[in-house]
């Protein structure tokens, strides 16, 4: 497949977020009540069982991993996030998937052999509803790895 | 000691350039290869002899996984303070982040300290009862080298007006 060129607009699969997967990533990561305890999330700002923020961003980022890599980008690392926004929670047996739009792409990058790739990402739920907006900077290889020419 | 009871405290009682250590942490090679089974499930990130062939020419932590261990450590951090705030009324979600940077490669037995530093207090108050408070938070490897950091706003419990707090008692 072609290399997709910028303002495409590249969609993922999705994922579903199920009851176990939450609790045990919040569990580890981000054990708070309304992550973890049906009464206490209904008590709760949220209203009701939801998944961590952090487990939702590194959900997307295996989506957009998948979703680059799908459509011809050799996806190596992602580097930064300079703005991520959560603005709706996302409840048990939800389903995740992204949006990708690519940026700007820069020659500098922090990795060697890569390329600097900028990325607007729309994640979003099954009926497309916005739960989060990240803006990211991926490594993307210009080459490959040094040791697999070797 | 009160002073101490972190997430006892209103919003207004919150000081601009309160500094914590939250702790460290480890990483090992089996927690890099679960997360990374879940999360980036490519063979250059979750097989060790896969890994050596890759751009960092060997198994590297997710930097998602080095973000989330930031929240774990907040959070048990808090709850030696909580003293029986279990709800987490008062210091409540985070809303959004800026500037995330992972800077350099964390690796299997690396062990990052956290900290956290207040840096503002935006003058904002939402649904009615919340405001914000922004953190800086940095990561720091064995060797004293800044591997993460980012600033994050998270929800804090405005104070109740006097008339609210008198129907309480």
């Amino acid at each position: 497949m072609a290399n997709p060129s910028p303002s495409d607009h590249l969609e993922s699969t999705s994922i579903e977020l199920d009851k176990s997967a939450i609790v045990a990533f919040a569990s580890r990561f981000d054990p708070q009540p309304y992550h973890l305890d049906a009464d206490a999330a209904d008590q709760s700002i949220f209203g009701g069982l939801c998944a961590s923020g952090w487990h939702i961003a590194a959900l997307a980022t295996r989506l957009v991993i998948e979703t680059l890599i799908d459509n011809g980008l050799p996806f190596v690392e992602m580097t930064a996030v300079s703005q991520l926004k959560w603005s709706r929670p996302t409840f048990v047996n939800e389903q995740i998937s992204v949006r990708v739009t690519l940026g700007t792409s820069d020659e500098e990058s922090p990795i060697a052999n890569t390329r600097s790739q900028t990325l607007e990402i729309e994640i979003c739920t099954g009926n497309s509803a916005v739960v989060a907006t990240m803006t990211a900077t991926a490594a993307i290889a210009i080459e490959p790895a040094l040791a697999a020419l070797t | 000691m009160t002073d101490l009871y972190l997430r006892d405290r209103w919003f207004e009682d919150l000081p601009v350039g309160e500094f914590h250590v939250f702790g460290s942490h480890t990483f090992s090679e089996l927690e890099i290869v679960e997360f990374a089974e879940t999360f980036d499930p490519r063979p250059e990130s979750t097989d060790p002899d896969q890994a050596r062939l890759n751009h960092r020419q060997g198994l590297i932590a997710s930097p998602w996984l080095v973000t989330a261990m930031w929240m774990r450590k907040m959070v048990d951090y808090m709850e030696v303070y909580a003293q029986g705030v279990n709800d987490g009324r008062r210091n409540g979600a985070g809303v959004s982040i800026s500037d995330l940077q992972w800077l350099e490669p964390v690796r299997p037995g690396h062990t990052l300290t956290y900290t956290y530093e207040i840096i503002a207090k935006p003058d904002r108050v939402i649904r009615e009862k919340w405001g914000l408070i922004r953190s800086r938070n940095e990561a720091f490897n064995q060797y004293g080298n800044k591997v993460m950091q980012f600033e994050i706003d998270i929800l804090a419990e405005r104070r109740p007006q006097e008339s609210d707090d008198l129907q309480q008692q």
